[in-house]
């Protein structure tokens, strides 16, 4: 282990180019075994678990997309706020009722995600089946009620409103290493059931009726996706908020759409192009605070960067057209 | 500390606060009662997120520029919030039409991106100027407690405008939202009241941000028009008791967001608050969840209540026939009616007691059981019923005489006189059914 690192964070007052140099070096002591994980700057922190959060978000934002079912994945990410505050009282009152010592761990969490989407289909079918209301003001009512109700217990039990407003702001600066295995262990969940599953999913987004003829239940592969979706919002939750994670899930795969028609280079491409957007984000915000001493919401600059890569990509796909139609005549 | 709730209304603290959020949640729920009916909830979604960059922007500028006074700010907030929404809209427009991004997608990346730059820009100012800092995050949540007489005026106005605007358009709202193809050949500008419905919609968002905030603007506008949907089919009546219920929540939210914290508070303890949105809209929701279970015709209560007495109607329309068939002389042991109903002993014995007290059987020296002529004719008539209809199954339908008992034993218990009259014309009043049993001919013809 190299000395002198944790002292001070290296990224100390580094501007945008030299972040990467620091970034990158510092990269290969850490995969070398010269560096632990413990060992890491909050930059770092940041870095990883954005970037985790993006290829999950990219890997799940595109069947999202493709299976037109984006605004399901709002409502989720919206009501696992319910589910992380009812699990949180759950396991404090049992571990008062033991006489242990609270913590809260990831399979609580994970609980929570199962919970929360649970709940949400549970009374979004409810109302569409049983009470016969439309499916999106099922939707908007469900998750709208069930995030106010997580609000107001929240702040009734931390007394506070801080938690509630971080809730949608997301704090990028609180990231802990703890955050990082947590968000580890969700994106390895997510790559692996969509390597296994490749071709159900592939399946069931695209033709449904042949999916089910061959004997690959559609609805259990959506319900499959919510619950990944859950999954996902609760590794998110800390990092970006249970709103900018919609941009993380939506933006880099319209991106992408606008690129190609083939199912994995749009999986690859709206992985990187999130990866792209975060490592920029994390160096954008140090470069900004390190020369104008203004500490800017990170998870603001990675969404404001992927809007703007999604504006640019469709700009330079315009002109690319219109020269050629100029060429052609 | 204790205020009952009519001091909410005269109160100079609470009075502001409680008019102020019931004007907004009125404007709101009449014209979520347009976004229910076009199913475009998720519209309403995106444009409340969509006007948070603007209210930043706009809360920077005026403290900027006017920073002492009130009803410029609360103005330009207004302004910002509005400019932002529409440009959304806008954004979200040519989406859908130009770029053949599909209708959810393109409202998810519209509300998070623009909610995204709102965050960056709000980041900005969180240390250099913290109380700004903090007034921006009221609009996330919604805080009535800060609003002066002078906001009640101006949302006062907006809602009245909302209103007036409404009232005017009803007629071509009406013809726009039912019958779209009629309304346009009859030379009425569909685009243009759309639009002008569009413009109100944004409008109300950007009203109702302040007492219940981005986040669950959406839910209070359909939450209200969900809760009145169950009571009425008619739209003049829909907008009424929608906009009642959003000025109910309006009202109690805010009540509660005061109580809540109040009871909660420990001795000693630091005072806390509870944002007034996620309140409104809990409140609208227990609203909607009430009218989900007493709403006379759509309600689970009264819809469960009526399937019940149809089946005990059953039940004692099948002990008579089974008592009709033992004929009058000895009558039948209680035994021997309980085994036909196929029900528990108990219920059974509640059936028997019914029936007796209705006048339709009695009890006989022997202990056995008899219809009375009044309970006879009942019972001949759901025999007829049931004959009749085996009749029509096998003579008009081509059914297998086999296989219409089944189907006419529900049957018996559905058919209106009106029904009896029509299928006795229609089968020429038949005296035999397809069991080569006789019918008993209609009542007052014995």
């Amino acid at each position: 282990m190299r000395e002198g690192f944790s002292a001070i964070n290296p990224y100390w007052d580094k501007d945008f180019f030299q972040f990467f140099s620091v970034f990158f070096s510092r990269l290969f002591y850490l995969l070398t075994g010269q560096l632990s994980l413990t060992d890491l700057a909050s930059d770092e922190v940041q870095v990883f678990v954005l970037a985790l959060v993006a290829i999950s978000c990219g890997l799940l934002g595109v069947f999202l997309v493709l299976r037109k079912i984006t605004m399901l994945a709002n409502s989720l990410s919206h009501t696992i706020l319910l589910g992380i505050v009812l699990a949180f009282v759950i396991t404090r009152s049992l571990a008062t009722y033991a006489g242990e010592e609270f913590s809260i761990n990831f399979e609580i969490l994970l609980i929570a995600a199962l919970i929360s989407a649970f709940l949400t289909t549970l009374f979004t079918q409810f109302l569409t089946h049983t009470v016969h209301l439309q499916e999106d003001a099922s939707i908007g009512l469900v998750f709208t009620s069930l995030f106010a109700f997580g609000v107001v217990l929240v702040t009734s039990l931390s007394r506070s409103s801080h938690i509630g407003i971080e809730a949608v702001m997301g704090n990028v600066d609180a990231l802990h290493v703890t955050d990082l295995k947590l968000i580890g262990l969700v994106t390895l969940i997510n790559a692996l059931a969509f390597s296994v599953f490749f071709k159900e999913f592939q399946l069931t987004s695209f033709d449904s009726v042949l999916a089910t003829s061959l004997g690959i239940s559609a609805k259990f592969f959506n319900y499959l996706i919510m619950v990944l979706v859950a999954m996902t919002s609760i590794g998110a939750f800390r990092a970006v908020g249970v709103l900018l994670v919609l941009s993380f899930l939506v933006a880099p795969a319209i991106s992408a759409r606008l690129l190609t028609n083939n199912l994995k280079t749009l999986l690859f491409l709206a992985c990187s192009l999130g990866l792209f957007c975060s490592l920029c984000g994390v160096a954008l915000s140090r470069h900004i605070l390190s020369f104008y001493h203004i500490p800017l919401s990170t998870a603001g600059i990675v969404v404001t960067l992927m809007t703007l890569c999604y504006t640019l990509i469709l700009v330079a796909k315009k002109t690319l057209k219109l020269a050629a139609k100029k060429r052609r005549a | 500390m204790n205020y009952s709730l009519f001091d909410f209304f005269t109160d100079p603290v609470f009075r502001a606060p409680t008019i102020g959020s019931m004007l907004m949640c009125l404007a709101s729920s009449l014209i979520g009662v347009l976004v229910f009916i076009r199913r475009r909830s998720l519209l309403g979604e995106a444009l409340s997120h969509a006007t948070y960059p603007g209210v930043v922007i706009s809360l920077v500028i005026m403290s900027l520029y006017f920073p002492d006074s009130e009803e410029k700010a609360a103005l330009g907030i207004l302004i910002g919030a509005f400019a932002f929404a529409f440009l959304g809209l806008f954004v979200i427009h040519q989406m859908e039409t130009k770029l053949r991004v599909k209708s959810d997608a393109a409202l998810c990346f519209v509300l998070s991106s623009f909610f995204g730059l709102g965050i960056l820009i709000a980041s900005r100012i969180q240390i250099t100027h913290v109380s700004w800092y903090k007034k921006i995050q009221l609009f996330l949540y919604g805080q009535s407690a800060t609003m002066t007489d002078i906001h009640i005026l101006i949302y006062g106005a907006l809602s009245l405008l909302i209103i007036a605007f409404l009232l005017l358009l009803f007629r071509s709202i009406k013809a726009i939202y039912f019958d779209v193809d009629f309304t346009k050949s009859l030379g009425m500008r569909v685009n243009f009241f759309e639009n002008m419905i569009f413009l109100l919609l944004v409008l109300a968002i950007c009203i109702g941000i302040r007492s219940v905030g981005v986040v669950l603007m959406s839910g209070m506008l359909i939450a209200p028009a969900i809760g009145a949907r169950q009571y009425t089919h008619k739209l003049s009546l829909l907008f009424v008791l929608s906009g009642f219920f959003g000025m109910f929540s309006g009202f109690f939210g805010n009540y509660l967001s005061v109580f809540i914290p109040l009871v909660l508070q420990k001795e000693g303890e630091k005072t806390f608050s509870l944002p007034t949105g996620p309140m409104i809209l809990l409140f609208a929701a227990f609203i909607c969840a009430l009218s989900f279970l007493v709403a006379p015709h759509t309600g689970l209560l009264s819809r469960s209540m009526r399937i019940i007495q149809f089946r005990r109607k059953c039940v004692v329309e099948n002990a008579l026939k089974t008592l009709w068939k033992k004929g009058i002389g000895e009558g039948a042991k209680k035994q021997a009616i309980f085994d036909g109903l196929k029900i528990t002993r108990i219920s059974s014995f509640f059936v028997l007691l019914k029936l007796v007290r209705q006048g339709w059987v009695e009890k006989l020296p022997s202990k056995n059981y008899q219809l009375t002529p009044f309970g006879f004719e009942y019972a001949s008539r759901i025999v007829r019923l049931h004959r009749l209809w085996e009749v029509y199954l096998v003579s008009y339908l081509g059914q297998k005489v086999e296989k219409v008992h089944r189907n006419a034993e529900e049957m018996e218990h559905i058919i209106t006189p009106e029904l009896e009259r029509e299928l006795t014309e229609l089968l020429k009043d038949p005296k035999i059914d397809p069991h080569k049993q006789p019918i008993p001919a209609k009542i007052g013809e014995l």
